[in-house]
């Protein structure tokens, strides 16, 4: 069973912007939901999201972290530097 | 806020000690729970299954001490209860007596021993027994994170053919009757409390469970009984099989090793 990465996004108060919390691997968006809010559950967040790494469409650059995992999202992009813990 | 006994003052003794039969019931289960899923934190098949199985523990055990804390209301010392009772006293349901072999017993506990658990809170909650019921409201949304995992993890090892899926079987096989058993037993204690509208009664609860989990279940050949077979292996007094959770758990419940680190 291969797993998908999806990068995590949250805000602690309505209102603030929405940030990069950090990313982990699941089979599925709904075991992707439990572990997102498990995992980073070092702040009450008002707002969580998870998104597929592999539907983030990079703007500006061909280089970046996301745009390399465009190519495959798989857990070979663990270790893509998205700046996020874990 | 009335406090538990004033909120069934008016109601026989034989009530209150049925509650209260419930209550221990639900918290002793808990703490086993809690146990049963940490045996798991560095055993799951990924980093982010073995923290979200840390987390769900760190719940079950946090729920328990909340039930706890409310039996405080009918007499009970919450401390001796944590801490001071034998293996034999506890009344915790049977299917957690001995250890999860593996992680399709984990996810079959998730889906049928903790969200039978969750049913009977909501059960408490429909009641309408207003000390429980803010601490119930707090305990359901975190279940709703167990339950998703669980549902999540059964589809998964259900749809696969090898050895995932004859685990889950066994797995199923095991723990449904003896949780529907506790959870709904239709005893004389249940059928107290459920007349005086303080609970669900059986029908309703295995009715309601089975809506839930019969679609899954379904996938290894499985469905909620709709009769719980008490016979003779049952204990009126603890709402359970007449066994008992295995010594080694229960001082890992009652925290023997960590309260002989206490310095007077």
């Amino acid at each position: 069973m291969e797993e998908i990465v999806f990068d995590v996004f949250a805000r602690k108060n309505r209102g603030d912007p929405l940030s990069h919390v950090g990313y982990l691997s699941a089979l599925d968006a709904e075991l992707a939901r439990v572990y997102a809010w498990k995992t980073y559950d070092e702040e009450n967040w008002f707002e969580m999201c998870i998104v597929p790494r592999s539907e983030i469409i990079p703007v500006n650059r061909t280089d970046g972290p996301f745009a390399q995992a465009r190519a495959g999202a798989t857990t070979s992009n663990r270790r893509a530097n998205t700046g996020g813990r874990s | 806020m009335t406090s538990a006994v004033e909120g069934l003052k008016a109601e026989s003794t034989e009530v209150q000690t049925a509650f209260r039969r419930l209550v221990l019931g639900l918290a002793d289960t808990k703490r086993l729970l809690g146990i049963r899923y940490s045996d798991w934190l560095l055993g799951a098949p990924s980093i982010e299954g073995g923290i979200a199985t840390s987390s769900m523990a760190q719940d079950e055990w946090g729920h328990a001490r909340l039930l706890y804390a409310a039996l405080k209301d009918f007499g009970d010392d919450p401390v001796e209860l944590e801490h001071e009772r034998d293996a034999a006293d506890y009344a915790s349901w049977d299917p957690l007596d001995h250890p999860l072999p593996d992680w399709a017993h984990l996810i079959a506990a998730v889906v049928i021993v903790d969200g039978a658990l969750a049913l009977a809170l909501e059960g408490i909650l429909e009641g309408g027994y207003e000390p429980l019921g803010g601490r119930i409201g707090k305990m359901l949304g975190e279940e709703e994170f167990h339950q998703a995992l669980g549902k999540a993890w059964f589809q998964r090892l259900a749809t696969g053919e090898g050895e995932g899926h004859a685990h889950l079987q066994q797995a199923v096989e095991a723990m449904l009757a003896p949780t529907v058993r506790c959870m709904a037993p239709g005893d004389d204690a249940h059928e107290r409390l459920a007349d005086r509208g303080l609970i669900l009664p059986s029908s309703t609860l295995q009715h309601r469970l089975a809506g839930r989990l019969d679609p899954l279940l379904e996938r290894v050949g499985a469905g909620v009984p709709t009769e719980a077979r008490l016979d003779n292996d049952w204990d009126p007094r603890r709402g359970r099989g007449t066994g008992h959770p295995e010594e080694e758990a229960v001082e890992r419940a009652r925290g023997d090793r960590n309260r002989a680190l206490f310095v007077e």
